[in-house]
């Protein structure tokens, strides 16, 4: 063969051979480890911050018993408390971080109960034309044991 | 904000458009690479004869793009700095993990297959030049002067060789852009197996039809008679792959209205209400009807070659528009149908944004200028300009 | 003997070449041995999970909690149209159209603009990332920055994803956004943290009505296996194959 043409081929290898260890450099460790991907992602996927600690943190310890007794025997016992009171988990950590307060809005609370064609017939809604005037649901109705029961 | 462009239901993560029209400029470009290399090759390759003149113009005109090809890519992904990655660690079952080895493997085709059908004037220029010029061909020679018949044999050899492989890399370079798309069943307007080869088809037009217009630009900057025998050759060959792609293309349409599946409304919406004017009007009357018909007439007409010359220009003007906006058609409007096939959404592309129109036209002046330097250290010139002396040697020959 | 500088040249090229390439394997075959059949992570093994999803349509109240909750547990922008998971109303009106919207992902409820009297039937139908089986969405990523793990969670690794949106281009569910703040691709994780943790994603949390159900499929006594063996269950868009994991009761012909 030619020398020029071994010259070519003596650079393709060479980039080649500069491929191969820049990759072994670049290429995270434990890539391919249980898929073709990163396995230490999973890792880091787990990792990430909880923000809801979910309403039985809420009662458990001596911090919220009385309320949280009143709200699970109610009608609203499948609505948690984060639902209006926003993710908590910083609060059970570290009671100074306080969550954001309650959105006590008519719109707020109509969010589930404003009578909507496409609801459910069966779920408890009201027309907000007719009910309660303008006032704040909670006026008539205490968030956490709504009706009777 | 987006209210008026949307039409019906969307899902709401839809309401973006993700892929711009740089991500329309990559297949453009890679067509045109594509392109212009098979018709280099119909010399190279095949033996035509005619194509002689512009086939080492062409794989210049190839280099050029290519080397642009990766830039409206990186323009646009989220993490430019980590798109190496396609070369460390390419999931093989995505079509598009296959661009960084099929685009470096061509890139060293097209190449070395230069520097081989060059080498004979780099080497010449190394020993004839002095200062930086001397030292720029040294290196591009690799320090190896022997031009001798036995090794200028070996080239050819090779070259040829190069040739054979680079017809399928070429295939395979925008085949895959092909399958990129065709290969989404989320989306009914991309999803069909002839997605790649309808981009290969209209590739070759788009290629065929810039290496006209380059050649007789160049001619004519240099003011030097065009060979119109090379022009029609080109004609011709334009003529032909434009009837293959325009069967391709209404293939796939028929083909969708006669299964009509349930997209079939919204497709049907697409085309009347979305992409009429571009689909309609740009890529098929003006990309391909009009070229088709002029480069018919053009094989009626005899011995009227400035006028041929004009019909050729306008018809490759066309196509290269035409080409254009087939991408178009397929990238933007596979976006602007939703997937909930109950919808439709609108692309506004804007002009100053880091995906818009200013980097689109600066990405596209790019490989001229490329072109402008690559043909100033290796021209080729003398293909195209020796010809009608080599004729008239011939000529003397014979008589 | 005399070596000629070529010879030198020549042999000391070889060795440096040789060294390079072997210690280049080497490496490589001894990383991958370390990494082990392990599962990452103690405490949970994720070998003896399989997580699966029911949507009960029935139930749905479109309040919207669930897309709220979601937002604020994975801190998904709010002012962006991005949703990781969200609810779509479908009125079929008395003379036959089809009316679909979510306005907002519904987290900000669903306003009544049609009279009563002119709907025929009318309700909704909360999404959300199905974590299909054969995801088309990994199927396509060209680098591997997004995988199933072996408990059935499709993930994105922020870290090596380099925002091409393939991904978001192949998901047949429009389950995928391009998060503008990490500049990759974003999906629901199925709450891959807290789920991990024996906690529920935050969307079944937050639904006030029971209309979203998790649990482990590998658990025959788990809720929605029980749902899965007693109840009429469809998928999102079986044709395509993706083999979702979010099973639904009560999907009608008009969900898209």
């Amino acid at each position: 063969m030619q020398p020029h043409l071994k010259r070519v081929i003596i650079l393709l290898v060479i980039a080649l051979i500069a491929f191969i260890f820049i990759r072994s450099l670049i290429v995270p460790d434990s890539f391919g480890q249980y898929g073709w991907y990163r396995g230490e992602s999973v890792i880091d996927n787990r990792n990430l911050q909880v923000g809801y600690a979910g309403s039985s943190s809420c009662g458990e310890e001596n911090c919220h018993k009385t309320i949280y007794s009143i709200w699970v025997g109610s009608r609203h016992k499948a609505v948690n408390c984060e639902i209006c009171h926003g993710p908590s988990n910083d609060h059970v950590n570290n009671v100074r971080i306080m969550p954001e307060p309650a959105n006590e809005s008519r719109e707020y609370c109509g969010l589930c109960h404003f009578e909507r064609a496409a609801r459910p017939a069966n779920f408890p809604q009201i027309d907000p034309e007719t009910h309660g005037e303008n006032l704040r649901c909670a006026y008539c109705h205490n968030p956490h044991k709504p009706w009777f029961v | 904000m987006t209210e008026g462009l949307i039409w019906g239901f969307v899902y709401p993560n839809e309401v973006e458009i993700q892929w711009s029209v740089l991500i329309v400029l990559y297949p453009y470009i890679t067509g045109l690479v594509a392109g212009a290399f098979i018709a280099s090759s119909l010399y190279h390759v095949f033996g035509k004869e005619e194509i002689r003149p512009v086939a080492r113009f062409a794989l210049l005109t190839a280099l050029s793009f290519l080397l642009v090809a990766t830039m409206p890519l990186l323009t646009h992904l989220g993490h430019p700095e980590r798109g190496i990655e396609i070369m460390f660690t390419p999931h093989l079952t995505s079509a598009m993990s296959g661009f960084g080895y099929i685009y470096s493997f061509y890139l060293v085709i097209v190449a070395v297959e230069i520097w081989l059908s060059f080498r004979e004037d780099i080497v010449k220029m190394a020993l004839n030049s002095s200062g930086w010029r001397e030292l720029l061909y040294s290196g591009l020679a690799l320090f190896s002067y022997d031009i001798s018949e036995k090794a200028l044999h070996e080239d050819e050899k090779l070259a040829k060789k190069l040739a054979i492989i680079g017809i399928p890399s070429a295939a395979f370079l925008h085949g895959y852009v092909g399958f990129i798309f065709g290969g989404i069943k989320a989306n009914p307007w991309w999803s069909t197996p002839l997605m790649p080869i309808i981009f290969l088809m209209s590739a070759i037009v788009s290629g065929i039809a810039l290496l006209i217009l380059l050649y007789i630009a160049s001619m004519k900057l240099r003011k030097h008679p065009i060979d119109h025998k090379c022009l029609e050759s080109l004609a011709h060959y334009l003529w032909v792959f434009l009837i293959l792609d325009v069967a391709l293309e209404l293939l796939e349409i028929v083909s969708m209205k006669y299964e009509s599946l349930e997209e079939i409304d919204i497709i049907n919406r697409l085309l009347s209400e979305k992409i009429a004017f571009t689909f309609y009007g740009v890529q098929l009357t003006l990309g391909i009807l009009i070229p088709f018909v002029l480069l018919l007439v053009i094989g009626l007409l005899k011995n009227r070659d400035t006028l041929k010359m004009i019909l050729i220009s306008i018809s490759s003007v066309c196509v290269l528009i035409g080409v254009f906006a087939m991408r178009w058609n397929v990238v933007i409007g596979g976006q602007e149908i939703s997937k909930s096939l109950s919808g439709t959404l609108t692309y506004v592309p804007v002009f100053f944004h880091p995906e818009g129109v200013l980097p689109a036209l600066v990405i596209m002046t790019l490989p001229f200028i490329i072109l402008l330097v690559v043909t100033y250290i290796l021209p080729p010139w003398k293909d195209m300009e020796e010809e009608t002396t080599q004729m008239g040697s011939i000529l003397k020959k014979k008589s | 003997m005399k070596i000629s500088r070529r010879e030198f040249a020549k042999t000391g090229f070889r060795v440096i070449i040789g060294a390079a390439v072997s210690s280049t394997i080497i490496e490589s075959i001894v990383t991958n041995s370390i990494a082990a059949e392990v599962s990452p992570g103690g405490g949970y093994d994720w070998k003896e999970h399989l997580w699966g999803y029911v949507v009960d349509t029935r139930k749905c109240i479109g309040c919207g909690r669930c897309a709220n909750a979601c937002k604020l547990e994975n801190h998904v922008p709010f002012d962006e149209p991005v949703y990781r998971t969200w609810v779509e109303r479908y009125r079929v009106l008395k003379d036959g159209e089809v009316k679909i919207d979510s306005p907002n992902g519904s987290i900000n409820g669903f306003e009544d603009d049609i009279p009563a009297e002119e709907i025929k039937k009318a309700f909704y139908v909360p999404k959300i990332c199905n974590h299909c089986e054969i995801a088309p969405c990994v199927q396509v990523c060209p680098v591997g920055a997004t995988y199933e793990t072996e408990d059935g969670v499709v993930l994105v690794d922020y870290d090596y994803c380099i925002g091409c949106r393939y991904c978001i281009q192949g998901c047949p569910y429009g389950a995928r956004y391009f998060n503008t703040e990490k500049r990759t691709a974003d999906k629901c994780t199925w709450c891959y943290h807290r789920i991990t943790k024996g906690l529920l994603p935050a969307c079944v949390q937050a639904c006030p009505v029971g209309a979203r159900i998790f649990g482990d499929l590998k658990d025959p006594e788990s809720e929605v296996n029980k749902i899965l063996d007693k109840e009429r269950i469809n998928v999102l868009k079986p044709d395509l194959g993706t083999k979702p994991k979010v099973y639904y009761v009560g999907l009608d012909r008009e969900v898209r």
